[in-house]
């Protein structure tokens, strides 16, 4: 059978370096190495032009070329004789391709240098199997363990788990830990976090988070930054796989910062989840109508975990937490009917510590004994709560007050409430697991403390 | 033209590449598995596998020309040779030694960047064609500054 370009699939990702040979108007051949080719369609494929070079300039005066692709699965090696047709320098093939290359520079400090100048596109005049290009496997050396079939009634199977989840979801809570356990235990995407954008819109911050731990929860991102930054900007899907040694060397470098045990030097920057050695990451946006819902950040160690499947699965998966995540903003309010007398509160007892939070007026910022907490709203409404109840206050709260208060300043419409809600008491659970937010019912929380606590307000830190 | 410094690095086993074309100039090109620095650095000779050849050795006899790319897959590292063929002949056992040393180092660089021994292992490599050639210029291809410079030129931009 004729081989198809698009039967190519993990050849495109650019995990082993492709060969291009080319040649100038005056008989010179050229050869070298090419970091990624995009699939166009079953007739073409596009190269970036990122700096002018010598393949650029043969295949100006002489449109022929060859590359050599590896797949790196099989590797298996394809012969592809190309004929240079023209360059892009918008539409959507120009900006998939713009995107992977800004991601990696953003990721490596160099935004705005290393960028793509035109995808160039070539026909694909003929495609061929290089046949002896690997030696016969080994039975012993080469034998591979048997794989369980993963059918697609499997995989059906758990997309319908996860849809039901979320769908039975009581709570945002439920509806976010709910699918990242599922997406691990079900389909193995143990790296995974969701992030919703802040107040001001041009920040994500972290609220859940799955295979990092405890930390990481309030990391934040602004919108355009690497991966998770630019799926907020441009509301489109980013995968990249195989980025080289300059992202794992930043990365490296803050796992070590964490663990030297100098995170507070960091002060009210917390780190981004993420793996020091990641090869691989796929960030969805998560949108309800217009509006950007969040990111959903998926990393691995396995530079070909990610293919189309995962992309199109993980996106259904993003859809319903979109959902799950707008019904829970509509409907986060107490029943009306449901309004019983404030419970009293609880018998005090021995206080075993005393806890120092201190608000910063500038920036909204809450510390707990001297360590970065909180902050924005969700900061300012763990401190109107802590004066409150300091106050004399009754202990439980309902989404409904907090809304009303003008101090908060919580937009009218979809104010993310619950989110804010989920990173306090997650924060707090990290930091400082003496003062506790506690769901009492829908729409109505208690603040639970175990020890003194002593507030204090400054202008700015 | 070579020094033995350059020399030590084009016969580490990092990654080679030929590329050549025929007499229309549609160019082609395949991984070379083995390279040899000949007489005082004038001359190479580099080692095609004969399992993939694709039309590269019969362009190398139909016009001799001839070019020759070594990266060095943890840092990018690369040079280019261009040059003329003067022989083409079936490599013997001598230079099969040279081939499985080459191979095992090549092993070596790639499980460096991940891809494992017994992976490269798998590439074919013999039997091959042994194809000297003369060294006309030699390019420096590290990707950034100066990419694309000849070696001297590279050399002195970088002194300076």
């Amino acid at each position: 059978m004729k081989p198809r370009l698009e039967d190519l699939g993990p050849c495109f990702q650019g995990v082993i370096p492709a060969l291009i040979a080319t040649c100038g108007g005056d008989g010179e051949p050229n050869v070298t190495y090419l970091s990624q080719v995009y699939l166009v369609d079953s007739r073409h494929v596009a190269l970036s032009f990122q700096f002018f070079n010598k393949t650029k300039r043969n295949v100006d005066e002489n449109p022929f070329a060859t590359v050599i692709l590896l797949n790196p699965l099989t590797l298996e090696s394809w012969r592809l004789q190309l004929r240079y047709v023209h360059s892009e320098k918008e539409g959507p093939l120009f900006d998939t391709m713009a995107t992977r290359i800004q991601v990696i520079a953003s990721h490596t400090g160099m935004a705005g240098v290393f960028k793509l100048l035109s995808a160039d596109v070539y026909e694909v005049l003929s495609l061929e199997l290089m046949e002896g290009f690997l030696d016969p496997p080994d039975p012993v050396l080469d034998a591979e363990p048997p794989k369980v079939p993963a059918g697609p009634l499997t995989e059906l199977r758990g997309l319908q788990t996860i849809s039901e989840r979320i769908a039975r979801a009581r709570n945002l809570d439920e509806v976010l830990n709910g699918t990242l356990t599922a997406l691990d235990e079900l389909f193995s995407f143990s790296n995974t976090m969701v992030l919703v954008p802040d107040e001001s819109q041009r920040r994500l911050v972290t609220i859940a988070s799955r295979g990092y731990g405890a930390t990481g929860i309030g990391a934040e991102v602004a919108f355009g930054d690497g991966i998770i930054g630019m799926v907020a900007e441009r509301r489109r899907m980013i995968r990249v796989a195989g980025f080289g040694t300059e992202l794992r060397y930043g990365r490296a470098i803050r796992s070590r910062v964490v663990e030297c045990g100098e995170q507070a030097r960091l002060t009210s920057e917390i780190p981004l989840p993420g793996l020091a050695d990641a090869q691989a990451q796929l960030a969805l946006p998560m949108l309800a109508g217009e509006d950007l819902v969040g990111v959903l950040a998926v990393e691995s160690r396995d530079p070909l975990c990610f293919d189309e499947w995962d992309e199109a699965f993980l996106q259904i998966v993003a859809n319903q937490i979109a959902m799950g995540i707008e019904r829970m903003q509509a409907n986060d309010e107490e029943p009306e009917l449901d309004v019983a007398g404030a419970t009293p509160p609880p018998p005090v007892a021995p206080a075993r510590a005393v806890r120092r939070f201190v608000f910063y007026e500038n920036d909204d910022c809450v510390f707990v004994d001297g360590e970065y907490l909180v902050r924005n709203v969700p900061g300012k409404i763990l401190w109107k709560l802590l004066k409150q109840l300091r106050a004399g206050g009754p202990c439980e709260f309902t989404n409904r007050e907090l809304r009303l208060d003008p101090w908060l300043g919580l937009p009218p419409i979809k104010d993310n409430l619950e989110s804010r809600l989920i990173l306090l008491r997650k924060r707090l659970a990290e930091k400082c697991p003496d003062v506790r937010l506690v769901p009492v019912r829908r729409g109505r929380f208690a603040l639970e403390i175990d020890c003194d606590i002593e507030l204090v307000e400054r202008a700015s830190g | 033209m070579i020094s033995p410094e350059l020399a030590e690095f084009l016969e580490s086993g990092v990654s080679t590449l030929v590329g050549t074309r025929d007499a229309s100039l549609r160019p082609d090109g395949m991984r070379a598995i083995g390279f040899r620095v000949e007489r005082d650095g004038s001359q190479a000779t580099v080692f095609l596998p004969a399992g993939t050849l694709g039309s590269n050795l019969a362009n190398l006899r139909d016009n001799g020309r001839i070019a020759v790319c070594f990266s060095r897959p943890i840092d990018h590292r690369s040079m280019q040779l261009k040059g003329r063929v003067l022989a083409i002949t079936e490599a013997n056992e001598a230079d099969r030694a040279q081939v499985d040393r080459f191979r095992a180092a090549y092993a070596q660089h790639l499980a460096f960047v991940g891809i494992p021994v017994r992976v490269t292992e798998r590439m074919a490599h013999w039997p091959c064609w042994a194809v000297r050639f003369e060294v006309e210029s030699i390019f420096v291809q590290t990707p950034g500054p100066g990419a694309g410079q000849p070696l001297a030129r590279a050399a002195s931009d970088g002194a300076r």
